[in-house]
């Protein structure tokens, strides 16, 4: 395994011409921010070519209140290395494509995000629910900030 | 000889109740004759909705909140939360605090794997194998219960440092037990790797690939046992174990039986680590001072669990709330693996398959949800369940 500056190194070049912005937030980490979906699809396959593939999480954020973007979050974890993959997307057009074509592993993590934040995962293999019940009311996004823990006891 | 067709597929649902271990979690595996051709899963009978309360709970409610997430591996979970919260705050734990940390961290992964060890043979038939090891866990609950007052969610964890200390008396309980322990685990290795009929429902059996394990991003034991060399207590060392190295253990054999050895060699590492750990504990205070609001910011906080890598990203926004914490636990990681390593084999080998990642669904969901007539309803309130448990304890004193 290369070290963390080699491996961030390798990233950073991966983004050089596609990224928005770049920072270190700790010396073992790298933010890469994109506002493009497309732009998502050839740092990944860059990583998975470079062996710098495993990723660890997808999370998605509602920054809440009157934001209009969603915003998801790629970890990916080689050795000590966090390089994260911080992509913005509106509310009005929730869309992102699958990684799992290229990162089998994804698919769990996108169906995730899909159900708990409305995001729809354009390409994937399976796009049902994980987690919720297939009876879930549909436009019912429970990790979105507008959506009240309250509500879920209305509804039963 | 008649051709066939999809249609002519036959499905085996197993689950969601009890898909041959004590969780749930729903598959359906499609199967020409015995042998299994695809399958898939449906989680989410025991979603919580755990991520979503920690939002509304402050940062020190949450720390019992996320314990809660798992009964087997409680602690770990508190502990990648607290680090996370504590990078936040910019607070580090006293040295003596991140060593006993660690210290319950291994005596943890001892009495998962011991746990574990016991149900993965029950799954193959080996019930005695199941009990002595469930006998000798006791050893560990023991210890456990001991040190911290609990057998399940420890309560180890503080923002900042821990609440329980080791005494010497502790430390002498603690080390006999380990040494018992070690005697233990010899015979058990001796056991799943000689044994003819259990060697019949483990070795070459659910073969997964070190490139499998790599690209389907598999982790802890079950990526180690095929060799793939992924454990942050290694890689990325966290607290303690910056100050108590561990050895990275792995294994080519990339079946069941590889599986069981990883997880045994790991005990021995453990019994190692604990010995150490209490050799060299550090002198000093338990805690730190703590802030009872958090500047903003985003923090990461992987930590090795007895299953493998365990991730939480928590983000705060300067109030006494989290605005968000992620909890991403390794069984989802693995669950991808039990689901492609079954196609080609026998249906009878599909419990050995599943048990052999070790999953913990409740890791896996985050979820409780509870049926009752009475109300016609599945969900209660907090004050509900208060006023049922009172009726409960009445009704049976």
């Amino acid at each position: 395994m290369m070290d963390n500056e080699t491996i961030l190194q390798t990233a950073r070049l991966l983004a050089e011409d596609i990224a928005e912005s770049m920072d270190t937030p700790a010396p073992n980490r790298l933010d890469i921010r994109l506002n493009r979906a497309e732009h998502l699809m050839p740092i990944v396959a860059g990583l998975r070519v470079k062996r710098l593939g495993y990723l660890a999480a997808i999370v998605g954020l509602d920054p809440g209140g009157e934001q209009d973007n969603l915003e998801v979050l790629y970890f990916f974890c080689p050795g000590a290395a966090i390089v994260t993959l911080r992509l913005l997307v509106p509310k009005s057009e929730a869309q992102v494509p699958t990684l799992s074509e290229i990162i089998p592993s994804a698919e769990p993590f996108e169906r995730e995000l899909s159900e708990m934040f409305g995001i729809k995962i354009v390409g994937i293999h399976n796009p049902t629910h994980l987690y919720l019940p297939d009876d879930w009311e549909e436009g019912i996004y429970p990790l979105r900030k507008d959506v009240e823990v309250q509500a879920f006891k209305a509804q039963t | 000889m008649m051709e066939k067709t999809a249609n002519e597929q036959f499905t085996v649902p197993i689950g969601p109740q009890h898909p041959a271990l004590k969780e749930p979690g729903s598959f359906r595996f499609n199967v020409d004759g015995e042998v299994v051709t695809g399958a898939t899963v449906r989680l989410g009978y025991a979603h919580r909705g755990i991520e979503k309360a920690t939002e509304g709970r402050n940062f020190v409610q949450n720390i019992y909140l996320l314990e809660r997430i798992c009964g087997i591996c409680s602690d770990i979970h508190a502990t990648a939360y607290v680090l996370a919260v504590e990078q936040l705050a910019g607070v580090e734990a006293p040295p003596r605090a991140q060593a006993i940390r660690i210290l319950v961290a291994e005596l943890e992964r001892i009495h998962s794997h011991l746990l574990w060890v016991g149900v993965a043979a029950h799954e193959a038939g080996f019930d005695t194998l199941f009990m002595y090891s469930w006998r000798d866990r006791e050893t560990i609950m023991d210890i456990l219960e001991g040190l911290t007052g609990n057998r399940v969610n420890y309560s180890v964890n503080l923002l900042g440092g821990v609440k329980v200390d080791v005494d010497e008396q502790q430390k002498d309980t603690i080390l006999k037990g380990i040494e018992f322990l070690e005697e233990r685990t010899k015979h058990y290795l001796d056991v799943i790797t000689k044994d003819a009929m259990f060697l019949q429902r483990t070795r070459g059996v659910g073969i997964f690939t070190r490139t499998q394990a790599e690209v389907l991003g598999a982790v802890g034991p079950t990526a180690r046992a095929s060799d793939v060399a992924r454990d942050v207590r290694v890689e990325a060392p966290y607290g303690a174990y910056k100050d108590f190295p561990v050895n990275m253990i792995t294994e080519k054999g990339c079946d069941v039986e590889a599986r069981f050895v990883v997880r045994i060699r790991e005990l021995f590492e453990s019994y190692r680590l604990v010995r150490e750990i209490l050799n060299k504990l550090p002198e000093g205070e338990l805690t730190a001072r703590f802030p009872r609001r958090i500047k903003p910011g985003e923090a990461i906080s992987r930590v090795e669990a007895p299953r493998g890598e365990l991730f939480y990203f928590v983000k705060s926004n300067g109030t006494d709330k989290p605005e968000r914490v992620k909890v991403r636990t390794p069984t989802i990681c693995n669950m991808t693996s039990v689901v492609k390593l079954a196609v080609g084999h026998q249906l009878a080998d599909v419990p050995m398959i599943l048990v052999g990642i070790d999953p913990c669904f409740s890791c896996n969901d985050r979820a409780v949800s509870i049926d009752h007539h009475q109300h016609g309803r599945e969900d209660w309130s907090m004050e509900e369940l208060r006023e049922y448990g009172i009726r409960f304890y009445h009704g049976h004193t």
